[in-house]
C-alpha cells in the first residue's frame, strides 16, 4: 500500500472513530430519540389480529390473511422486497430479478395450506425409515433398487435446481407460492438423500445416469414459471408419482416402500400446486391453454425419446417381478406403470384446461389407447 | 413356489458366478441388462445406528471422498458417483467446477441437523401467550417483524440461484443451502405472524431492501463473496439479535421465536465460517482476494446507518424500534439505545470470532481490519 494510500486510511479510520464518539454521545444525551408516531398512520390496519382458524392447525399463514392482506393483486409494480400489505416507500428502488409479477403466472389458492402441511408432515430420512430392513436381497434385485434410485436421485436433483434457480424471479408480493416452493425443494432435498441413502446402504452406490431428454426440456425452458411448472410438476411430477406409488406397493422391502410411500405424499403436494397453479392461470387467460396444447407436441416428443430408453423399465420388472429370472411378469406391471402414468398425465391437463387427448404423439397415445398386453 | 426356487440351477453352469448365470438367463428373453454391473463396493454395509441419529448423510460417503472431485467435469447433472452416459445431453448451467469454491467439510452435517430441528411456525408458538401491549411496544415489535420479514427474502432468494450454479458432484453444500432456504421461509412467516397476531399489522418497508450499485449481498459475482456477505456479515449481524431476543421480548410467544430462529441462524452463520475456513487452507492464493470482501463487510458494521440491512444500525426505523423495545418504551429510549449500544459491540466482538476462526484473524494483528471496530468494542 503506497503512503497516501495509508494516509487516507488512517483518516478515514480516524473519521470512523469519530463518528462512533459522536453517536454514542447522541444516545447518552437522548437526541438521538425521533417524535413519536401514531402506529394508525402506518399500519394499513392497526387493531385487526389474526386467530387461528382451528386449535389443531395453529396460527397458519391463510389465517393472516383478513382484510387488505387477503387482497392477492393481479399485478405489482414493485420488484423490490415490500411484504404485501407493508406500508411502501417512495423511492425504495428495485433490486433486480422478481421479473414473475403477474398472479396469473404463479398464483394457486392452495399455497398457503400446501406449506403448512407440508411442515405439519415434516420427517427424516435418518431416523424414520426402517434401514434394517433392507438388507440382504438377492443381488440382482439390490443394483435393479440402485438404478431406481440413480433415476429418482436425479428427478429430484433437476427439480432442486429449476426451483431454486426460480426463486429470485418470483415477486416476494406472492409469499404463499414462494413458502410452498420452498417446502418443494426442501422435500426434494429429503428425496435425493433418502435415494442415495438407499443407493449405498449395501453398497450398490450409483449406476447409469438418466437418458437425460426430460431433464434437459425442464432445465431449459425459460419461457415462463407456467409453463415450468406444467414441465416439472404435471409432466415428469406425474411419472416420479407413479413410480414411487408402484414402488410403495411392489417395493421389495419395508424400507423400499415405505421410502417410496413418504417421498409419494410430498410429490403429491408438489403435482397439487401445479394444478392449481394452471387452473387459476387458465381461468384468467384461457387462450394460453390453447397454445400449451400445441407447444406441449415439442415436450412430449422428448418424453417419447426416454420412454424408448430400456434402462429404467429392466431395473423396475426385476425389482416388481422379484428378480431377473421373473423379470417377464415385472414387466407386465412395469407396462401397467406406463399405462397409469400417462393416462393421469393427459387427465391432470385436461382437468387443469389443456386439452391433451387428441393431440398426444402416438408413441404415448397407445399406452391408453391399447390394451397393455399389445403395447409391451 | 418362490422367486429363490424359480432360480436357474447355478451348479450347471461353468465357471460363472450365479449372478453372470442369471444375467445371461435375462439376456436370453430379450433383456439387455447392459446396466446391471457391480461396482467394487457392492456389498459393504452401512450402519444405521439410531442412537447416533440413525443413517446420516455424513455417513455414507466414508470411504468414497475420492469420488469428490477437486474440479467437476459433470455437464450432464447426474448424481455424483453415477457412470456416465453415452449421448447424455449437458443440461447443467454449473460455473461452480471447482470444490473449493463452495466446500466445507461439515456440511452434511448441519444439513442433517437442520432436518432434525425443524418447527412449525403454526404450532411451536404459543401465540395464545400474545396480549394487548402499549400501542409503542407493539408498534415496534411490529416494525422490527417487517424488516425481518423483508430481510428473510434476502437470504432465502439469494442462495437459490447458487444452488442452480453449483455441480451436483458438490451436493452437500447444496443441500444445506436448500434448508436454509427452508428456514429462512420459516422465518419469514413467523415474523409476518407476529406482525398480524396482536393487532399491530406490517409497518413500513425498509428503505434497507432497495438495489444497490454495489456491495450488496444480491451484487456478488462469487459463492464466497455471496457467503461473506450474506452469511458472515447478515446473518451474523441478525444472530446476535436473536440470540438477546429475550431482551427485547414482552410474551412467551416472542421469545420463542427468537430462541427459535437463533438456532437455525446458528447453522447459516456456522456454514460461512466453515466454508471461508476451507477456502482459506486449499486456496490460499485466493486470500487477498477474501480480505478485499472482508474490507467491505466491514465498512458496512462501522458505517451502518440508517438504510443498512442491519436491524440495529442508528437512525433506521428498526434500530430505533430496537431501542424502544429495549428500554421498555418511547420515553425510555435512552436506556433502550445503552442495551442497543451493548448489542452492537457484541456484533463486533463475535463478528471478529467469526472471522478470526475462519482463517483471516491477521487483519486484526496487521492493521488491515479497520482500527475503529476495535475502539468499537473498548467503548
Amino acid at each position: 500500500m503506497v503512503q497516501s494510500e495509508i494516509a487516507v486510511t488512517e483518516e478515514a479510520d480516524k473519521a470512523a472513530a469519530d463518528e462512533v464518539r459522536r453517536r454514542m454521545a447522541l444516545a447518552q444525551s437522548g437526541m438521538a430519540r425521533p417524535a413519536p408516531t401514531d402506529p394508525r398512520q402506518i399500519s394499513r390496519q392497526w387493531g385487526t389480529r389474526a386467530r387461528p382458524s382451528s386449535l389443531e392447525g395453529g396460527l397458519t399463514i391463510d389465517d393472516l390473511n383478513i382484510g387488505i392482506y387477503g387482497h392477492i393483486p393481479e399485478h405489482v409494480e414493485s420488484r423490490n422486497r415490500i411484504p404485501r400489505g407493508a406500508t411502501p416507500v417512495p423511492g425504495v428502488t428495485d433490486v433486480g430479478g422478481y421479473s414473475v409479477c403477474d398472479s396469473s403466472r404463479l398464483w394457486a389458492d392452495g399455497a398457503g395450506l400446501l406449506y403448512e402441511e407440508a411442515i405439519s408432515r415434516r420427517w427424516s430420512t435418518a431416523t424414520d425409515l426402517p434401514w434394517d430392513t433392507a438388507r440382504d436381497l438377492p443381488d440382482d434385485i439390490e443394483l435393479a433398487i440402485c438404478q431406481v434410485a440413480t433415476e429418482l436421485s436425479t428427478h429430484a436433483q433437476v427439480e432442486m435446481e429449476t426451483i431454486a434457480k426460480w426463486f429470485r424471479e418470483l415477486n416476494p408480493v406472492f409469499h404463499e407460492v414462494k413458502l410452498h416452493l420452498s417446502t418443494n425443494i426442501y422435500d426434494d432435498a429429503r428425496f435425493f438423500d433418502g435415494y442415495r441413502k438407499r443407493a449405498m446402504l449395501n453398497g450398490g452406490g450409483m449406476l447409469l445416469e438418466s437418458p437425460g431428454w426430460v431433464n434437459r426440456i425442464i432445465q431449459e425452458c425459460y419461457s415462463g414459471w407456467t409453463e415450468v411448472a406444467i414441465l416439472m410438476f404435471l409432466v415428469r411430477g406425474t411419472f416420479t408419482q407413479t413410480v414411487l406409488r408402484y414402488l410403495s406397493v411392489y417395493g421389495p422391502t419395508e424400507l423400499d416402500r415405505e421410502l417410496a410411500l413418504r417421498c409419494m405424499v410430498d410429490k403429491t403436494r408438489h403435482i397439487q400446486y401445479g394444478m392449481e397453479h394452471l387452473r387459476f392461470s387458465f381461468t384468467s387467460t384461457p387462450e394460453r391453454a390453447q397454445s400449451y396444447a400445441v407447444s406441449l407436441i415439442a415436450a412430449e416428443a422428448q418424453i417419447a425419446r426416454e420412454e424408448d430408453d430400456h434402462v429404467l423399465w429392466e431395473a423396475l420388472a426385476i425389482i416388481f417381478g422379484g428378480g431377473i429370472d421373473n423379470i417377464d411378469a415385472g414387466m407386465e406391471i412395469v407396462n401397467r406403470m406406463r399405462r397409469d402414468w400417462i393416462q393421469l398425465y393427459v387427465d391432470r391437463m385436461e382437468w387443469a384446461g389443456v386439452p391433451r387427448h387428441e393431440r398426444l404423439m402416438p408413441a404415448l397415445k397407445r399406452w391408453i389407447e391399447e390394451p397393455v398386453e399389445a403395447t409391451a | 413356489m418362490t422367486t429363490t426356487e424359480q432360480r436357474p440351477d447355478t451348479e450347471q453352469a461353468d465357471e460363472k458366478t450365479p449372478f453372470e448365470v442369471l444375467l445371461d438367463a435375462g439376456k436370453q428373453h430379450g433383456y439387455k441388462l447392459d446396466w446391471l454391473r457391480k461396482g467394487e463396493s457392492f456389498g459393504q454395509k452401512l450402519e444405521a445406528d439410531l442412537t447416533k441419529g440413525g443413517l446420516l448423510l455424513q455417513d455414507i460417503e466414508v470411504g468414497r471422498e475420492d469420488d469428490i472431485p477437486e474440479h467437476s467435469e459433470n455437464y450432464t447433472g447426474r448424481p455424483r458417483g453415477a457412470q456416465e452416459r453415452e449421448g447424455a445431453p449437458r443440461i447443467g448451467d454449473y460455473k461452480i467446477r471447482d470444490k473449493g469454491d463452495v466446500w466445507l467439510r461439515n456440511a452434511a452435517d448441519l444439513y442433517e441437523e437442520a432436518i432434525q430441528r425443524q418447527w412449525s411456525s403454526a404450532t411451536d408458538i404459543p401465540w395464545n401467550t400474545l396480549e394487548a401491549l402499549p400501542d409503542d411496544i407493539e408498534m415496534a415489535q411490529c416494525d422490527l417483524a417487517t424488516f425481518l420479514t423483508d430481510v428473510e427474502f434476502v437470504a432465502g432468494d439469494v442462495p437459490g440461484k447458487w444452488i442452480a450454479e453449483t455441480s451436483p458432484d458438490f451436493y452437500e453444500p447444496r443441500m444445506f443451502l436448500i434448508s436454509q432456504i427452508m428456514d429462512e421461509a420459516r422465518h419469514l412467516d413467523v415474523f409476518r405472524k407476529r406482525a398480524r397476531a396482536n393487532g399491530g399489522g406490517l409497518m413500513q418497508q425498509s428503505r434497507a431492501f432497495g438495489g444497490s450499485f454495489a456491495g450488496g449481498i444480491d451484487n456478488a459475482r462469487d459463492f464466497t463473496e455471496m457467503s461473506a456477505r450474506l452469511h458472515i456479515s447478515g446473518e451474523g449481524l441478525v444472530l446476535t439479535i436473536f440470540r438477546m431476543g429475550e431482551r427485547m421480548s414482552y410474551n412467551d410467544a416472542e421469545k420463542h421465536i427468537y430462541r427459535l430462529a437463533a438456532s437455525d441462524e446458528s447453522r447459516h452463520v456456522a456454514f460461512g465460517v466453515l466454508h471461508l475456513k476451507y477456502l482459506s487452507e486449499v486456496q490460499p492464493e485466493r486470500k487477498e482476494e477474501i480480505h478485499n470482501y472482508l474490507d467491505e463487510v466491514e465498512q458496512g458494521l462501522v458505517f451502518a446507518t440508517g438504510s443498512s440491512q442491519n436491524p440495529l444500525a442508528r437512525g433506521g426505523i428498526s434500530g430505533n424500534s430496537l431501542a424502544i423495545l429495549l428500554g421498555g418504551g418511547d420515553d425510555k429510549m435512552d436506556e433502550g439505545e445503552q442495551i442497543a449500544m451493548a448489542m452492537r459491540q457484541r456484533q463486533i466482538k463475535e463478528y471478529i470470532q467469526r472471522v478470526r476462526v475462519a482463517g483471516f484473524g491477521e487483519r486484526f494483528e496487521n492493521g488491515r481490519a479497520m482500527p475503529v471496530l476495535q475502539q468499537y468494542i473498548a467503548a
